[in-house]
């Protein structure tokens, strides 16, 4: 009897209806979905890239440019005179992404763009500390972090402004670029555009979020659940941009 | 019933904000050893290295996943659900890497 009885509970608890098998609410687990539908879009997108990447050879340098030694205004074709930009080859990420806001001429290779990896990692803490401190109902902590959640964001998506604002200007473009091959641009172009179209997104719901805690509207519900779907998405943002980095910079 | 069913599987742990500080300053530390390591290994061009990349980078993933999403502390058929998935996404990279291969011979 006992036994029927803590079976039938059990069932109750697993599918009879109104609870869910995986023990997370409805949104988290449709939330988790959609993250793996998007992480396969970044998957083929990142595997084009590996693809692409693998059928070119490395540009062989005979010596390496020093970090920090100066960088000429002509640095673009004396690169092309030694034939480390080529069609032929994929171009050293360190020699095309080697500039720094307001340091003009001086040669700080990925510098820029390791700022900007600490940068949403730290904006990914902020967000988890805000899930956190709403497990407490904390509301005005949760208001905080996610007002420094959304100034990461914010952040992030200004440096990368800025980066391909210097991309441009050196003449890259979706079909050709002094760099590389015409599918180096292109692939970043696209990568990193459709991931920074992910942050852009992610911070606009930030805001919505933040907008609805400051109006009361989960403490009303009576938990911050919300907070967590979302702060979901911007943690999948941090993780894509973890193997964006690993494949455009390091490899 | 929607606040029951909320608070029912928050098995989070009481220790959760030192949990957090800890990975962030893992995921500091295995980025720098990334740019390190790329620094170090400049002039050598191996796959080899690439894999070391991908492996740090899967490490980084992996912390981000388990303590940022919770996935540590969530059923092991949701972590199963998800994971699972992916290794469509290996079978696809190992594809590709060798079509790659065999393009960079052809053109």
């Amino acid at each position: 009897m006992a036994n029927s009885t803590t079976l039938t509970t059990g069932k109750q608890n697993i599918w009879g209806g109104g609870k869910s098998p995986f023990s997370v609410s409805y949104g988290k687990l449709m939330m988790w979905i959609f993250l793996l539908s998007d992480a396969f879009t970044f998957s083929s997108l990142l595997t084009a890239y590996g693809f692409i990447r693998y059928s070119f050879p490395s540009s062989q340098p005979n010596e390496i440019v020093k970090p920090m030694s100066h960088l000429s205004d002509q640095f673009v074709e004396e690169m092309q005179h030694a034939g480390l930009f080529s069609a032929e080859h994929w171009p050293l990420p360190e020699l095309v992404f080697n500039h720094f806001p307001f340091l003009h001429g001086i040669h700080l290779p990925l510098f820029f763009v390791s700022l900007m990896t600490f940068v949403l990692i730290f904006s990914s803490v902020t967000m988890v500390l805000a899930v956190e401190a709403g497990h407490r109902m904390a509301k005005k902590e949760v208001a905080n972090y996610m007002v420094l959640t959304i100034l990461g964001g914010a952040a992030f998506l200004g440096c990368q402004a800025w980066e391909w604002t210097q991309f441009i200007t050196e003449g890259a473009t979706l079909h050709g670029n002094p760099f590389g091959p015409t599918a180096f641009a292109a692939l970043f172009f696209i990568v990193t555009g459709f991931h920074g179209f992910h942050v852009f997104s992610g911070v606009v719901l930030n805001i919505i979020i933040y907008i609805n805690v400051l109006a009361g509207t989960y403490e009303k519900r009576g938990h911050y659940e919300m907070v967590e779907k979302v702060g979901l998405y911007w943690h999948f943002v941090d993780l894509v941009w973890v193997f964006v980095f690993t494949f455009f910079y390091l490899i | 019933m929607e606040q029951s069913e909320h608070l029912e599987h928050t098995e989070t742990p009481s220790n959760m904000k030192q949990q957090i500080w800890k990975t962030f300053w893992i995921l500091f530390a295995l980025t720098i050893i990334d740019i390190g390591l790329y620094f170090m290994l400049l002039s050598t061009h191996s796959m080899l290295k690439n894999y070391l990349f991908i492996a740090l980078g899967i490490v980084k993933a992996f912390y981000i996943v388990a303590i940022f999403m919770h996935m540590k502390f969530e059923r092991k058929w949701l972590v199963n659900f998800i994971v699972y998935p992916m290794l469509f996404v290996v079978f696809l990279v190992i594809l590709m890497l060798i079509e790659g291969d065999f393009t960079g011979l052809v053109r």
